[in-house]
């Protein structure tokens, strides 16, 4: 009874805080200089995809207008690479995401290129001049890119037959990384 | 407990009713910045043809000129033969070639004048962080610096072109600032309180050690170089817009830019030179945000200076983890010595890399655009003030109602007439958006 008393006794104190606690939520979305740390994340996964966690399905199409989503390559490992014409990494490593879609029908895994913050005919023209070899996908409204929570191309993901990511590589990758990334996909460069 | 509960009740209404009057108190200090009242949206340039990026920049007769970038309007459909790789194109693939687009407001934007081509050759102008600028002389005569993609269509070794107003209502022909060709790129122009245009660029003539140099030329009046290029700094990040500020009738000049160290760690610094842009110091960290990324952010910072001689940037950076991520900015109260802790404007709403622009009014307030997310998950443009005593800011205000996204925002301010211009983009298609507010200081 003492300790249901003693909380009834604090219920006063507690609420008043709580009030408080109301007000500078509200006065810190006002004024940053109050209080920095406010964050929300209304949009988008609340957690990065991550390693062991199913891929984000999508919607896309591709340079050629046919659609391209996850279900399409289900099955079989697909290696998901995000970039834009503009950047100089996903340039510098376009080469090796080039050669390695070269043996994907052989080897039996599928690749993907999601341009991202980039127009059609841009795109069309880098894959021109690169002589891509694997579809490229436009993700137009960047809903694909914020899905997968990439602050900046490029970004390669690795996912199994069955849909589950097994690597992630943020940033431009190197030849030992990209074999190191396709054997936990089930399958050797 | 009755008397419990009412206790509560009136300590919380006590609460209320404080946080209420501080509100007021504040509403009636004069250094309390208020929002903004914006006029309507209004459309740059031709919408059939996709008008995106704009840039703005009042010149001295108080015209306000708004420069962009739209479809090459003679240039179809490329038809080109299949090529010799096995990823197919369609018969007629969209024309990556862009042309950069002048015109003038005398109204504070409300109408403008017939659009005026800047590039007489076909080129590829590059938008987005990249897209077009135009500074102004004394007698008004514009120039103009863009960026078109290197010989082989190369986007990140590409070339900075400049041109200027011909004096006869047109441009003069295009020429390539660079000296090393397919090395420049996100170039930026101003006109120093001398009459001389300086141009700045990010290079990749040397990869090595440091990658990405920052440099420069100076033109004089009449559009002929004045110097060679030459380099002021190096390590810059691959793909940010640079800033620029002038002070003590040009002889101090700062630039801003994203730096890259041996981490891949990207923080922001200032540059200063005091020789009017002969040489630069060393940089200055505006702040150790310990952004560690490999890949390309695409957004740079934003810079400007006040009547006490205070400097103010702005800038994105998702900082040592995402929960820090979003628009930061910080001002240095000794001409760039150092730069005040950074203060939070707005955090990231979904993991998205966003634009900031800032600009300083004539009672020093400070005007920061930028690109969020909302609560539909499009990207929007928002602003706040922040009042000449550097500490009350104003609330966040949505400027932007995008149907698809809204990004980079750019501003311009003279006197009283803020204008805030952007690029809606919703799948294929884009539009320049213009929104104008008269401020109350």
């Amino acid at each position: 009874m003492k300790t249901v008393s003693s909380r009834m006794d604090r219920l006063p104190l507690f609420l008043s805080f709580s009030w408080l606690a109301l007000f500078c939520i509200v006065d810190i979305d006002l004024n940053p200089s109050v209080c920095q740390a406010q964050h929300v994340h209304p949009a988008g996964p609340s957690v990065a995809p991550s390693v062991g966690a199913p891929a984000v399905p999508f919607e896309l199409k591709t340079l050629e207008g046919k659609p391209a989503n996850l279900e399409t390559f289900r099955g079989k490992p697909l290696v998901l690479n995000f970039f834009a014409s503009w950047c100089d990494p996903c340039r510098d490593e376009m080469p090796l995401i080039n050669e390695l879609a070269s043996k994907a029908a052989i080897q039996g895994f599928s690749v993907l290129g999601v341009a991202v913050e980039d127009g059609r005919a841009a795109v069309t023209e880098f894959a021109r001049e690169i002589k891509l070899v694997f579809p490229i996908a436009l993700d137009l409204n960047s809903t694909v890119k914020r899905a997968y929570r990439i602050f900046g191309p490029p970004a390669t993901f690795f996912i199994d037959g069955q849909g589950i990511i097994r690597d992630v590589a943020l940033g431009p990758i190197t030849a030992e990384r990209l074999r190191e990334a396709m054997k936990k996909v089930g399958t050797t460069k | 407990m009755k008397t419990s509960l009412t206790k509560s009740l009136w300590t919380a209404a006590c609460f209320l009713i404080a946080g209420c009057s501080s509100d007021l108190v504040a509403e009636r200090d004069d250094n309390r910045a208020t929002p903004l009242s914006f006029g309507p949206e209004i459309h740059i340039g031709d919408a059939e043809l996709n008008p995106s990026t704009p840039f703005l920049r009042y010149a001295p007769d108080a015209r306000l000129f708004a420069i962009w970038t739209e479809d090459e309007p003679s240039q179809p459909p490329q038809t080109r033969p299949a090529p010799s790789h096995n990823h197919k194109m369609s018969d007629r693939d969209p024309s990556p070639m862009r042309t950069a687009m002048l015109a003038s407001s005398a109204d504070g934007g409300k109408t403008w004048s017939k659009r005026k081509r800047v590039n007489r050759d076909i080129e590829a102008v590059q938008g987005e962080e990249n897209g077009p600028k135009v500074a102004f002389a004394a007698n008004n005569r514009a120039y103009v610096v863009w960026s078109i993609p290197g010989e082989k269509g190369d986007k990140t070794r590409a070339n900075v072109r400049f041109a200027m107003d011909d004096g006869n209502g047109g441009f003069s022909p295009a020429r390539t600032l660079n000296e090393v060709k397919d090395a420049a790129r996100f170039p930026i122009i101003e006109v120093a309180p001398d009459g001389n245009p300086l141009i700045a660029w990010i290079d990749r003539r040397i990869d090595n050690p440091k990658p990405r140099q920052l440099y420069l030329v100076r033109l004089d009046p009449s559009g002929e170089t004045r110097t060679k290029n030459y380099q002021t700094g190096e390590g810059l990040c691959e793909c940010c817009k640079l800033g620029i500020a002038f002070a003590d009738g040009g002889k101090t000049v700062y630039m801003v830019d994203r730096e890259v160290d041996g981490n891949k760690i990207r923080n922001h610094v200032l540059r200063k030179s005091t020789d009017g842009a002969t040489s630069f110091g060393p940089p200055v960290e505006i702040s150790n945000d310990g952004w560690q990324v490999p890949s390309c952010p695409h957004s740079g910072p934003s810079i400007g200076r006040d009547s006490n001689g205070r400097l103010h940037v702005s800038w994105f950076t998702l900082g040592r983890s995402e929960p820090e991520a979003g628009i930061y900015y910080s001002v240095s109260h000794d001409d760039g010595k150092s730069f005040a802790a950074r203060q939070l404007v707005h955090a990231n709403t979904a993991p998205e890399t966003l634009y900031t622009n800032l600009i300083v009014g004539e009672d020093d307030t400070i005007y920061v655009a930028w690109s969020n997310l909302d609560g539909n998950g499009k990207a929007q443009i928002f602003m706040r003030t922040l009042a000449p005593d550097g500490k009350s800011w104003s609330p966040i205000q949505q400027i932007s109602r995008a149907k698809g996204n809204a990004s980079r925002p750019v501003l311009a301010l003279l006197k009283k007439q803020l204008h805030v211009a952007w690029t809606e983009t919703d799948g294929e298609a884009s539009r320049a958006v213009l929104r104008s507010a008269t401020v109350n200081r």
